[in-house]
């Protein structure tokens, strides 16, 4: 005997066109629907891990002092502020902090580095403290220095590769005339890291005659600690700023939550024009059939036989649908990505839309819950009709 | 908690910056590194004065031919491509030099290791593969000035890649007019080698990727013809 679903299924191929181009509908809906609840997902842990990545989530350094290598380089390698050693003493003593990594960072001038001269920069680290803040750094060769006051180098892989540098070879602090041998080459990170040259702290002091002084100390939180009470008691510390991370990942996300309000505004109005269109498909199939579903009375099917026959044709149409975006969303996320990246002022690396079964199942079920409801309607319209009424009348 | 109204601004600041930071932190680019002109638009009106354009393509050996083709420029060479660097994904440069719509000449440069770092040789190569300049970018060296000096220079012009056949750049035994290229640093005889490897080097790899380029190639490196 045939089914219900058989019969509802047939119905809709009566009309393929008009049941294709309502499934088109629902499905773009899906497709915006799901990709949005990705992008949500998928760019907030995309720079989490960003931030994860920098190690530490709050930087201090002397007030003016360009914080890393690419601002170094674009203020020529001036303007470096130093702080004493002993703040660190201050630091380390809050409840909040868990762990300090003191940097100092350096550049010289090297009138060999392309026409006009080009600038090295190098970033002195105690390898304990910086390595345990950034436990995924690993090494292609080598490893970090032996002694805190060695005359070697570790290099991030675009340095090294620049370079040519493999363990065992020396590079050259122009200006200075002192020659480093690199212990070891890190992997890829995707980081700044990638190309900076490592040097122990106190060698790169006592090279640079700035015994005492630090640029930068980076400071990872207790993870339950309360960063913004930690910054504000960092404030009270004379002639120095702070660079909050947690600070950083909320303007970013305001940035961006204008973009996600217009993408969340147009998915909305999607998803009722695909409403508006499920019931026009619905109601007008159901008002062409008014005789059929008086005949059916007559023989003896009850309203809720009728109602629930409409509503599978609702149900089918709309299940369809919703898979076909979410599969269309799936092949598209790369090239939505692509375009994200064109029109954001900041995206993080990474994937920005992460879309995964429950994130799937979720969409699918909110498009088949406004489907449903859609098809409400047309389904009471045919439940109600009149047996003799549908017979005699013309349509 | 509200805040003063200074203290908004620098953390303001400060954000802004990090979130420089951070972006600056994204040149998500996992290939070799080539080799390139610091300043193109000045760097070839410079090697070849007579240029009035130039159009930039690349090409690796990998994409070009293959094991089969880097076994033939190792075979050139006289040397095996060494270090964790010096690869068969390495993307090259290449710069056609126009005058007008008439092509005039070519620009390559490769990386080659040095004493104390990364050295970058750039030829200025005429249509049948002559060097017209010869151009160090990049070295790291005491002496480094003396050998991106021009004098130094000068002495690789007219040059082609058959004057370095029979260089070996192993042992840095040369003849012809190869061995009358004067090291003006004797201290630094690693670097002054390393140039000329650099040469020979980016003079077959230019003949592989340009002057010979319909040549086929087996997979053992030999031509097939």
């Amino acid at each position: 005997m045939i089914s219900r679903v058989q019969v509802a299924y047939k119905n809709l191929l009566r009309k393929r066109t008009r049941s294709f181009l309502t499934l088109i509908g629902i499905a773009l809906s899906a497709w915006v629907l799901v990709s949005l609840l990705g992008f949500n997902k998928g760019y907030e842990s995309a720079l989490n891990r960003d931030i994860d990545n920098m190690g530490f989530q709050m930087m201090i350094m002397a007030k003016g002092c360009p914080y890393e290598a690419a601002t170094l380089m674009l203020k020529g390698g001036t303007g470096l502020r130093y702080m004493d050693e002993s703040i660190i003493d201050r630091i380390i003593n809050e409840p909040e902090v868990d762990r300090i990594t003191p940097m100092l960072m350096q550049a010289v001038f090297d009138p060999n580095k392309g026409e006009s001269g080009g600038l090295s920069a190098y970033l002195g680290i105690e390898p304990r403290s910086f390595s345990g803040m950034k436990p995924f750094l690993t090494f292609m060769q080598g490893g970090w220095f032996d002694r805190e006051d060695s005359y070697e180098a570790v290099m991030g892989y675009e340095a090294a590769e620049l370079e040519q540098r493999e363990i065992g070879d020396k590079i050259l602090i122009p200006d200075k005339n002192v020659e480093l041998t690199v212990v070891g080459i890190l992997r890829r990170t995707g980081t700044q890291d990638d190309g900076t040259i490592f040097v122990p702290l106190r060698t790169l002091q006592k090279i640079f005659d700035r015994s005492g002084e630090l640029t930068t100390i980076g400071i990872k939180v207790k993870r339950d600690a309360n960063s913004t009470i930690l910054e504000e008691k960092l404030y009270q510390l004379p002639d120095v700023q702070i660079v909050s991370l947690a600070e950083v990942k909320h303007t970013i996300m305001k940035l961006v939550s204008t973009a996600k309000v217009m993408v969340l505004s147009i998915a909305t109005i999607a998803i009722m024009i695909a409403m508006v269109g499920v019931i026009n498909t619905v109601l007008m199939s159901v008002l062409e059939r008014l005789k059929e579903f008086g005949i059916i009375k007559t023989i003896g099917a009850m309203p809720w036989d009728i109602f629930t026959l409409v509503w599978i044709e609702t149900l089918i149409l709309c299940s369809a649908g919703g898979v076909f975006g979410i599969i269309l969303a799936l092949l598209l996320s790369k090239v939505a990505d692509i375009v994200i990246r064109a029109i954001l002022p900041f995206a993080p690396s990474g994937s920005l839309i992460v879309i995964d079964l429950r994130l799937a199942l979720v969409t699918l079920s909110i498009i088949m819950s406004v489907g449903l409801l859609s098809g409400i309607y047309p389904a009471w319209r045919a439940g109600r009709v009149r047996p003799l009424d549908a017979i005699r009348s013309d349509s | 908690m509200a805040l003063p109204k200074g203290r908004i601004d620098v953390r303001m600041k400060t954000s802004l910056l990090a979130l420089f930071l951070v972006a600056a932190t994204h040149s998500v680019c996992w290939s070799a590194v080539g080799c390139d002109l610091n300043d193109p638009d000045r760097d070839v009106v410079r090697l070849f004065p007579a240029s009035t354009g130039y159009k930039t393509s690349y090409v690796s050996i990998a994409k070009k031919g293959g094991e089969g083709l880097l076994l033939k420029v190792e075979k050139r060479l006289g040397d095996k491509f060494r270090g964790i660097y010096e690869t068969i994904d390495v993307p090259y440069t290449i710069y056609e030099i126009y005058t007008g719509n008439k092509k005039i000449g070519y620009i390559h440069g490769v990386n080659q290791k040095g004493q104390f770092g990364g050295i970058q040789v750039f030829l200025a190569l005429d249509l049948h593969g002559r060097i017209q300049s010869f151009y160090i970018q990049k070295m790291t060296s005491r002496h480094a000035g003396k050998l991106r000096d021009a004098k130094f220079g000068n002495q690789f012009a007219g040059l082609t890649l058959k004057d370095f056949d029979l260089y070996d750049v192993v042992t840095g035994n040369a003849t012809g007019k190869v061995a009358a290229i004067r090291n003006p640093v004797p201290e630094a005889d690693i670097d002054f080698r390393a140039a000329l490897r650099a040469t020979k080097k980016n003079l077959v790899l230019m003949d592989e990727f340009v002057f010979s380029e319909n040549q086929p190639v087996s997979k053992e490196g030999e031509m097939l013809k």
